[in-house]
């Protein structure tokens, strides 16, 4: 579950200060697939962050007992001068996986990602097709609570959709996710709350379709 | 300026390369924890990662950058005759290690300066080129105006080099005031400084509301 309690957030512009939340307090029951839907800009990607502890509110706490992803398919955080052995290699690091299953952590990632021996080529020799799969790869081959999903449902090309969509029915036996979208097939097909992100406050919805239709509306 | 090729005996080149090597990294080390911050912003994703991790992890590549750097240019010194040996290595390696805890300190403490008031960052870059000229750099401490000492001293750039000058070159004495307990002091007090300020601002620091 997630207790946001008085969380506000804010960014700095050329123009001052904006707000994306105020004093927003609300709880998100456990157990549950959360969709997190609402125009461009605002702040659903924020709210993610926020909920992954990446980003920090200017006040308030956001707490949770659970096991939190970074956001799926992450290749910010790849540094393109190493090779995608190295890269995989730093985040087992940074989440423990070290000796044996540092290595089969490697082959999962090398097999779902189906780069063969480019895996020992720099990142930045990658397509980008093939950097976000390596991405995706590494995402799923730790094992977590929330997954968090920023629209990427869609990397690669049929037949990965097809493979990314089957290993994401096996995480979801297990896990939950907090998914980005704004496909609202998508939403209705795997979420089970709606927080509908508008104007600075949330709506939160147990009903998926009543979410989606305020959001239409 | 320079009597010759030689300053208390010592060759004019190598007494620059002495003092300039850890004083580039140091400078570097100082300046570059201002960047690291923005540099590493995606890794803030994997949230074990703290805005600590990021400023040691500058420490050391910029440490192994300038002692490869300065490996190649002692093998090259001494490959054309000059006389490279180290008059007392372990202290030579204590005030390295020394100054680039002072340079840690410093940096860190910049850097915490800078992105609460980013428009200091030009300022603070600014203020490191006249440290070229009153750390004693390019020529020996003892060049320097004897009236404004006192000022001078307060520096610990200019200290630190004469310790790591007076440890490598065999006959340099370094200028009178110049003292370990000083260095030492500072870096104590400056990274219990930095380290608070760090304390109290780390949530700040992954914050993204300062861009």
């Amino acid at each position: 579950m997630f207790e946001l309690r008085n969380v506000t957030k804010s960014y700095l512009t050329p123009n001052g200060r904006r707000y994306i939340f105020r004093n927003l307090t609300l709880a998100i029951p456990p157990g549950k697939n959360i969709g997190l839907i609402g125009r461009n800009g605002a702040g659903k990607s924020t709210l993610m962050r926020l909920l992954g502890g990446a980003d920090v509110p200017d006040s308030g706490t956001i707490a949770t007992d659970r096991s939190i992803s970074w956001p799926v398919g992450l290749t910010g955080g790849f540094q393109g001068s190493m090779t995608g052995r190295d890269n995989i290699k730093f985040v087992c690091r940074v989440y423990g996986a070290t000796g044996d299953s540092m290595r089969e952590k490697i082959r999962y990632v090398q097999d779902f990602a189906e780069i063969g021996d480019w895996i020992d080529e720099p990142i930045k020799t990658y397509s980008s097709g093939m950097r976000s799969r390596v991405a995706f790869g590494l995402s799923m081959a730790f094992d977590f609570d929330y997954y968090l999903i920023d629209e990427v449902m869609s990397v690669g090309d049929a037949q990965f959709k097809r493979k990314c969509a089957d290993v994401f029915q096996q995480k979801l036996k297990t896990s939950n996710i907090v998914l980005v979208s704004h496909s609202m097939p998508e939403i209705e097909k795997l979420c089970d709350v709606v927080l509908l992100v508008k104007n600075g406050g949330i709506q939160v919805f147990d009903d998926v379709s009543e979410g989606i239709k305020a959001y239409n509306s | 300026m320079l009597r010759g090729r030689t300053l208390s005996g010592v060759e004019y080149p190598v007494f620059v390369l002495v003092g300039m090597a850890p004083f580039l990294l140091y400078r570097n080390t100082a300046l570059r924890l201002m960047d690291s911050l923005r540099e590493n912003r995606s890794l803030f994703g994997y949230k074990q990662i703290k805005p600590l991790d990021t400023y040691v992890a500058r420490v050391i590549v910029e440490t192994c950058l300038a002692a490869t750097v300065y490996a190649i240019l002692v093998f090259g010194f001494a490959w054309f005759g000059f006389d490279m040996t180290i008059h007392s290595p372990l202290q030579w390696v204590t005030t390295l290690f020394l100054g680039l805890m002072f340079a840690f300190g410093l940096g860190m403490l910049l850097a915490l300066i800078t992105h609460a008031l980013p428009s200091l960052k030009i300022v603070v870059r600014m203020a490191f080129f006249p440290l070229y000229f009153i750390s004693g750099v390019l020529i020996p401490a003892y060049y320097l105006p004897p009236a404004m000492m006192p000022v001078l001293l307060l520096n610990p750039f200019l200290h630190i080099l004469e310790l790591i000058r007076a440890e490598v070159l065999p006959h340099y004495v370094p200028v009178d005031g110049v003292s370990e307990t000083y260095v030492i002091t500072f870096t104590v007090v400056l990274l219990f400084l930095s380290l608070g300020t760090y304390r109290a601002r780390r949530m700040h620091l992954i914050s993204t509301k300062n861009g």
